[in-house]
C-alpha cells in the first residue's frame, strides 16, 4: 500500500460524466493510473469503454467532471497545450485508424517524423526496428494499409503507438481479431513497454486471457459506471455476478498455473 | 387536431433550426480553415499532390467539355445568325458566352464533380474509420493536414483550368467555323481578337475563385462531418457535388450582376 501511494499519479479521473442526446453513457467515473501501472477496462459492448477513452485523449468532452494527465486538466484545455500533453501518449484505435493514403512504414513514424527531420532511409529503418518486435515481416514497410491483413493493421497500429517510446499508452482493443500467438505477442509487447519504458498503460479489452497477462488492476465497467475494480487475482475470487460472467468461459488455472 | 397541427408546426420550426444551425457550422468551418490555411507549418508536399490532382488530371475532362462547347456554340449561333453578317457573330458570341459563362462555369461543375466528390468521399472515409481522430492524437492537426492543401490547391488550379478551358473553347468554336463553316480563317480570329475584353478575363477567374473556394469547401465540410459509417460517406459525397452545383450556379448570376448588371 506504501508503495503505491508513493508512485505518480499519471492519469486521474474524477466524477466523469458522458451523455449523447440524453442518453447516458458514462456516470460518476472515477479512477488513477498510476506509474508503471497496466490497467484493464473491462465491459460489454456499447458500455461506454472507447467513450472512455476518448474523454481521456480529449476528443470528447465530457458533460461533468475532471480528467487529469500528468497533473494537467486536460478538460477545456487549451487545444495547443492539449497537444503537447498528447504527444506523450501512444494511442491505438478500435479499428487501427491507419491512414490509407500512407505506407506501412510511413504510418509507424508518422508522429516522429513530424518532430524530427529524418530521410527515407532512416524513417524505414526506424519503422523496421519497430515491426520486428511485433513478428511482423520487413517486407510490408512499403505496402498501403490496404495490402495487409486486418490482423497485420492491427499490429502497425500498435507499432504506430510505441513509436518514440511514450510513457502513457492506450490501446483499444489491441488484441481483438488476432488469432492466439499474435495476440499473447501483444500481451507480451504491452508488458515490456510499461516495464522497459517505466511507462504505464490503459488497455480496453474483451479478451480475458489477455487481461489476466498484462493487467496489475481491472475496471469493470457496468450500467454506466465502474461497478468493480480490483487485480485479476481478485477478480477471480470475486462473487460480482458480471465479474462472473467475464470469467465463466475461462479457466483460470491455466493463466495462473 | 390542434395535435396535428402543432407537431407539424414544431417539425418545420426544428428543420429551419437544423438549417440554420449547419448555416452556422459551416460558416465556422470556413472561418477555421481560413485561420489555419495562415499558420505554419504548411505542408507541401500535401499541396503538391494536391495541385497534381486537381489541376493536372482534370485537364482532359475540363478540355473535352469546353472544347464541345465552344463547337455547339458556334454552330447554333451560325444557324441563328445566318442572315447577318456571321463571320464576326459567330466569333463575338463564341468569346463572349466561353470567357464569361461557359468557361468557368462548365470548369466549376466538372470539377465539383470529379474533385468535389472525390475530396468529400476521402475525407469522410478518414472520419468514419477514425483516421481524423488518429491525427489529432499524432501532433498533427488535420484542419492544416487534410483541408488547407485541399483548399489552396483548389484556389490555384481551377482559374488555371478555367483559363486553358477557355483557350480550349474558343478553339472549339474556330474548328467549327473554319472547318465545316468555311469561315475565312483570319477575319474568324481578327474578330476574336477584336472583342476579347479584360473585363471578361477578370469576370471569369473571379469566378473560377470563388467556384475553387466553393467546391473545395463544401466538400471538405461535408466530408469533414460525415457519420454513420458507409450510409455518412455516400450523403457527404452525393449532398458535395448537390451543393456545390447549385451554389456555382447561384454565385454565377451574382457575380455576373455584379460586373455587368
Amino acid at each position: 500500500m506504501k508503495n503505491k501511494l508513493e508512485k505518480k499519479i499519471i492519469i486521474k479521473v474524477t466524477d466523469l460524466f458522458k451523455s449523447f442526446n440524453n442518453n447516458v453513457v458514462l456516470k460518476n467515473i472515477n479512477f488513477q493510473l498510476l506509474e508503471g501501472e497496466s490497467l484493464a477496462i473491462i465491459g460489454e459492448s456499447g458500455s461506454g469503454k472507447s467513450v472512455l477513452l476518448k474523454n481521456i485523449i480529449g476528443l470528447l468532452l465530457p458533460d461533468k467532471g475532471s480528467i487529469e494527465i500528468n497533473n494537467v486538466e486536460m478538460v477545456n484545455l487549451p487545444r495547443n497545450l492539449k497537444e503537447k500533453i498528447l504527444l506523450d501518449l501512444g494511442i491505438t484505435f478500435q479499428h487501427g485508424a491507419l491512414f490509407d493514403s500512407l505506407k506501412i512504414w510511413e504510418n509507424i513514424i508518422f508522429k516522429v517524423a513530424n518532430k524530427e527531420k529524418m530521410n527515407v532511409k532512416q524513417g524505414k529503418q526506424l519503422a523496421l526496428s519497430i515491426i520486428k518486435q511485433l513478428g511482423l515481416q520487413p517486407d510490408i514497410l512499403d505496402l498501403y494499409p490496404s495490402e495487409i491483413s486486418g490482423g497485420m493493421q492491427k499490429r502497425v497500429a500498435i507499432a504506430r503507438a510505441i513509436c518514440g517510446n511514450p510513457k502513457i499508452l492506450l490501446f483499444d482493443e489491441p488484441t481483438s481479431g488476432l488469432d492466439p500467438v499474435t495476440g499473447s505477442l501483444i500481451d507480451k509487447l504491452i508488458k515490456t513497454a510499461v516495464r522497459t519504458v517505466g511507462g504505464s498503460a490503459i488497455t480496453i479489452t474483451h479478451d480475458m486471457a489477455s487481461v489476466c497477462r498484462i493487467a496489475d488492476k481491472v475496471l469493470l465497467i457496468d450500467k454506466q459506471t465502474i461497478s468493480w475494480s480490483g487485480t485479476p487475482e481478485e477478480m477471480f475470487k470475486s462473487a460480482n455476478p458480471k465479474i462472473q460472467e467475464f470469467i465463466k468461459p475461462i479457466n483460470s488455472e491455466i493463466f495462473f498455473k | 387536431m390542434l395535435d396535428f397541427f402543432i407537431n407539424f408546426v414544431g417539425a418545420i420550426g426544428k428543420k429551419f433550426i437544423n438549417f440554420i444551425s449547419n448555416i452556422g457550422h459551416f460558416f465556422t468551418f470556413f472561418a477555421n480553415t481560413i485561420y489555419w490555411m495562415f499558420r505554419p507549418p504548411w505542408y507541401f508536399k500535401k499541396i503538391f499532390q494536391q495541385i497534381i490532382d486537381i489541376g493536372y488530371f482534370s485537364l482532359p475532362v475540363v478540355g473535352l467539355t469546353t472544347f464541345f462547347s465552344g463547337m455547339v456554340l458556334a454552330l447554333q449561333t451560325y444557324n441563328g445568325f445566318t442572315e447577318f453578317n456571321s463571320e464576326t457573330t459567330v466569333a463575338r458570341v463564341v468569346l463572349t458566352s466561353i470567357t464569361r459563362e461557359l468557361g468557368p462555369v462548365l470548369t466549376g461543375l466538372m470539377v465539383a464533380g470529379r474533385i468535389g466528390a472525390k475530396m468529400a468521399a476521402e475525407i469522410a472515409t478518414m472520419r468514419v474509420t477514425e483516421q481524423i481522430d488518429a491525427l489529432g492524437t499524432l501532433g498533427t492537426r488535420p484542419m492544416q493536414y487534410l483541408i488547407a492543401p485541399k483548399i489552396i490547391a483548389s484556389l490555384v488550379c481551377i482559374p488555371l483550368l478555367v483559363l486553358i478551358g477557355n483557350t480550349i473553347g474558343i478553339l472549339g468554336g474556330y474548328v467549327i467555323a473554319i472547318y465545316k463553316l468555311n469561315f475565312n480563317p483570319n477575319l474568324y480570329l481578327y474578330s476574336t481578337m477584336e472583342y476579347l475584353q479584360l473585363i471578361d478575363i477578370i469576370q471569369g477567374t473571379v469566378k473560377a475563385v470563388v467556384f475553387g473556394l466553393i467546391i473545395s469547401m463544401v466538400s471538405c465540410y461535408f466530408g469533414f462531418n460525415a457519420t454513420k459509417g458507409a450510409e455518412g460517406v455516400g450523403f457527404a459525397t452525393t449532398s458535395s457535388v448537390v451543393i456545390s452545383s447549385v451554389m456555382i450556379l447561384t454565385s454565377t448570376y451574382i457575380i455576373t450582376a455584379l460586373f455587368f448588371g
